[in-house]
This record gives C-alpha cells, sequence and structure tokens, in this order.
C-alpha cells in the first residue's frame, strides 16, 4: 500500500471554512485513481499536499509507511502547464531528473531513450521545447516523469490545457503506457470522461465542501472505449455526483 | 546603409555650420567651437604620439577590473537579498537607495579613502555598478517562472540544485541585460573617476583638453569613450543575449 492519506484537512489563513475535510483513502500498488471535482473543490489542493508543495492543516500522508514531509522525488508530479526547461532540448528535459538524482550517464540516456520511444518521440529528442507542438511537449513532460521511476506518478491536469483532440489522443496514450508500464498513478481532473476512461478507481469529491463524495470501483475492461453502454451509464452517474445533488 | 549615408550628411552639416558661423557669419569664436576636421586632426596626432592608445587602453583595464568586482559583489548580494527575506525587507531599500546616488558622488569619498590612485577609480566604478547589478539579479531570480522550480522540487532537487541548474540558467536572458546594464553604469563611473584624477586614461585626457583650452580634443575623447562603451555593449553583451534569446526561441 504505497501510499495513505489519513483524515487530511485543509484551511487557508484564518478561513474558517475548510477547502478540504476528511479525505481518507489509499492508493494500492500499480492502482490508477482517479480524483474527479469541479474547479474549485480542492482538487488541485488535495495533489500539492500529496506532492509536499503545501501543508495540511491536520492529518497525515503516508508513502510505503513513511510520512510525508516536502516534495521529493518518490512522487514525481506532472503539471498542467509542462514545465519543461527551455534551455534544454528534448531528451536533456527526460534526463533531467535523472541527473538530479545521480544516474549514470548512460543509464540516463537508456531511460530517456526507452520513456521517449514509448510516448513517441524518439524523432524529436533533438528538437528544442519552442520547436514542438504543445501535445508533444506533454508527451515530453510525461517521459520526464515517468523515467524518474516514482512510487508514485501525481499528475494534476496534465491534458486540460490541450485542445480536445489532442488531449483525447493522448489520454489514449497514456492507457496504453500504463497497460504496459502499471505504474502508480493519481490523476487529478475535472472530466468525468478522462476519469471513467483512465481510472481503476474514481474519487469523486463533492462541490463547495472539500468532502470525499463517494469512491467508484471502475471494472470496465481495458482497452477502453468512449461509447460502451457501461462506459456512458457511469459517466453520466459521476456526472450527476459531480454536479451536486440540488 | 542608409544609416551610413545619415551618419556622412551629419559630418558634413557639422563642418558646413563651422565654415559658416566663423569664416561667414562670425558669430562663433573659433576656439570654443569643435570642427570635424579639426577634431579629426587631433585624432590623427594623439594616435601618432601614442597617447591615445594608451589612454583607451588604462581605461578599458581599468573598467574590465571594476567592472569584474562589481559583477563578484553584485551577484552575490542580489542571490542575498532573494534568498533571505530579512535582506528583501531591510537590505533592498537601502540598495535601491544608494543605486540612485550619481556614480560622480562617490568620488569625494573615494579619494578621501585612497587618495588619487588607480584604486580610487576602481572603487568608484565598483559603487556605480554593484548595486544596479544586484537588483538586476534579484529581479531576474524573481522572475523566474514557478513552474520551473515546482518541477524540479517534485523531482527532488536539493536547494543547490535548484540554484544551480533551474535558476541560474532559467534567469539567464534577464541576468545578460541587467549586466549589460550594469556595465553601462560602470563605463560612466569610470570616467567620473578619471576626470577627478591625474591618472592617464581618457577621463584624464579629456581634462587635460580642457586644460589646454583644446576644443577639437574635448570633442575628440566624448566620441571615443561613446564608441568604446558602445563596442562593448553591441560586440560582447549583444551578442551573448541575442544567443541565449534564440536558443530559447524567444527571439
Amino acid at each position: 500500500m504505497p501510499l495513505l492519506l489519513n483524515d487530511i484537512e485543509m484551511k487557508f489563513h484564518d478561513d474558517q471554512r475548510a477547502v478540504l475535510s476528511h479525505i481518507n483513502f489509499e492508493v494500492k500498488d500499480g492502482e490508477f485513481i482517479c480524483i474527479v471535482g469541479q474547479s474549485g473543490c480542492g482538487k488541485s489542493t488535495l495533489l500539492n499536499i500529496i506532492a509536499g508543495l503545501i501543508k495540511p492543516t491536520s492529518g497525515v500522508i503516508s508513502l510505503d509507511g513513511r510520512p510525508v514531509e516536502g516534495p521529493g522525488a518518490d512522487r514525481v508530479v506532472m503539471f498542467q502547464e509542462h514545465g519543461l526547461y527551455p534551455w534544454l532540448n528534448v531528451i536533456e528535459n527526460v534526463k533531467f531528473g535523472m541527473k538530479l538524482a545521480g544516474l549514470s550517464k548512460e543509464e540516463q540516456r537508456e531511460r530517456a531513450e526507452y520513456y521517449l520511444k514509448l510516448v513517441h518521440l524518439e524523432e524529436y529528442k533533438e528538437y528544442p521545447i519552442h520547436k514542438i507542438s504543445g501535445g508533444m511537449r506533454q508527451r515530453t513532460a510525461l517521459a520526464r516523469a515517468l523515467a524518474m521511476d516514482s512510487k508514485i506518478l501525481l499528475m494534476d491536469e496534465p491534458f486540460s490545457a490541450l485542445d480536445k483532440q489532442t488531449s483525447n489522443k493522448l489520454r489514449a496514450e497514456l492507457q496504453q503506457v500504463w497497460m504496459e508500464t502499471h505504474k502508480t498513478i493519481l490523476f487529478i481532473t475535472h472530466s468525468v470522461e478522462e476519469a471513467v476512461y483512465l481510472g481503476d478507481r474514481v474519487v469523486v469529491l463533492s462541490p463547495n465542501k472539500g468532502e470525499i463524495f463517494k469512491i467508484h470501483d471502475i471494472g470496465i475492461p481495458r482497452p477502453r472505449y468512449v461509447y460502451t453502454q457501461d462506459f456512458v451509464e457511469l459517466r453520466h452517474q459521476i456526472l450527476e455526483e459531480v454536479k451536486g445533488e440540488e | 546603409m542608409s544609416s551610413l549615408i545619415f551618419f556622412l550628411v551629419l559630418i558634413l552639416v557639422w563642418q558646413a555650420a563651422y565654415w559658416l558661423g566663423i569664416d561667414v557669419l562670425h558669430i562663433f569664436r573659433p576656439y570654443v567651437m569643435p570642427s570635424p576636421i579639426g577634431v579629426c586632426t587631433r585624432f590623427l596626432e594623439l594616435l601618432q604620439n601614442g597617447s591615445l592608445l594608451k589612454a583607451v587602453g588604462n581605461s578599458l583595464l581599468r573598467g574590465i577590473a571594476g567592472y569584474f568586482i562589481a559583477v563578484c559583489i553584485g551577484l552575490l548580494i542580489g542571490v542575498a537579498i532573494n534568498h533571505f527575506r530579512y535582506l528583501q525587507k531591510n537590505l533592498k531599500p537601502i540598495i535601491l537607495g544608494i543605486q540612485t546616488l550619481p556614480s560622480v558622488c562617490w568620488v569625494p569619498f573615494s579619494i578621501l579613502w585612497f587618495g588619487l590612485s588607480t584604486r580610487a577609480i576602481l572603487f568608484v566604478v565598483v559603487m556605480g555598478a554593484a548595486f544596479s547589478i544586484a537588483i538586476a539579479t534579484d529581479n531576474a531570480i524573481k522572475n523566474v517562472q514557478p513552474i520551473y522550480k515546482k518541477a524540479a522540487l517534485t523531482m527532488g532537487a536539493t536547494q543547490k540544485q535548484l540554484y544551480l541548474q533551474v535558476i541560474f540558467p532559467a534567469c539567464l536572458p534577464e541576468l545578460v541585460s541587467g549586466l549589460k546594464q550594469g556595465w553601462s553604469f560602470a563605463w560612466r563611473a569610470l570616467m567620473s573617476g578619471e576626470v577627478m584624477t591625474t591618472s592617464i586614461g581618457l577621463g584624464q585626457t579629456l581634462i587635460m583638453g580642457r586644460d589646454l583650452a583644446d576644443i577639437n580634443q574635448v570633442m575628440l575623447i566624448m566620441i571615443i569613450i561613446i564608441i568604446v562603451g558602445a563596442m562593448i555593449d553591441k560586440v560582447i553583451f549583444s551578442k551573448i543575449e541575442r544567443k541565449i534569446l534564440s536558443q530559447r526561441g524567444l527571439l
């Protein structure tokens, strides 16, 4: 059980209203878990807390039994904005995290090339970042995150800044990558369709209360398609939950 | 090409105005009016006896030495006031204040400390440039996109790695323009220092022109000061700037 969240509560400043409260769930090894909610429901705050970028008001997060204190390479984050470094080319960006970790040059190159191939960018490895498209940048960021081989990969709406077509293409690729690697992934999104498409389980945050409304087990076999009967039904049900009861 | 023609026309107008004002209308006194021909003659004379090259060489050497010290101090202060919130709050306003002081105001102070020496000139150069470089460094680091730092932190970067591998390269374009501005401050401060002391250099040659009531020499040295300062800017800083920007697709 790599990641465990125990009664997380978050209040900003002296605000009485909690952004997040009573957040309890676990992420199992090799599990793809999606957290879905409307904007303002606190899902990005939750990801930042798990990443260690902000401290919760109360509650404990542990990874493999050790409490999380501050950011670290065992919880790599892939952001909505790619966060690639414009002074490095594609492959140098993918190697960046491994370089920080002090891996040998040989291993950096091998892993970088493996993951660039996985996201179909091997032909673009020497390209500067400004010469590739938005979708390719996000794929580079994915390769960079995967190459770190962290215990869990946190993804903060990684496709929502892209156009619909590219975003759909990338999530299909991510499904493919996940089926090959079975990495433990925690994925934040506001798109119910994306959550049902990708997640083993989907955590629904209720709007405005910052609480978990329900956790769904998505039993649909992979690869998934958005137009099958069970997919459409489940998406409809979760969509209602995300919007709120009123 | 068109700017060369414009430049030549400008010189012709200057020569014509000189000739008109002195030989035809008699409105200028010849010893206070420089002329292109006069400046060129003086240029050739000073070039021939070697004093011009020596002055340029001395000034450049001093300028570069002072600038180098100013860069070291400026970067250090800049990083420090950026890193420590206490210094940001308390020291930065003082540095901003000192930076508004024209560098010539450091000259009396410097002469009292170091006498009429090269060290006094260096001191003025360092004081003239270091604080502007410090402020520019602080601003450059502040403008680094937060996502760059966040990404590195979640990849396990240490503070040292964060500075060397993320913040430094990320703020490089802005830092270089800060250093470029620092050079122009250093070059101006150098002239303030040199006109006050007696060590051989462009500033001192300029003052000698005044003492000899030689308006052509004064004009000549002023032009040379502009050319040397601008050359360093164009040849060194602009090249580096363009290279960094084009590498990142910002040009």
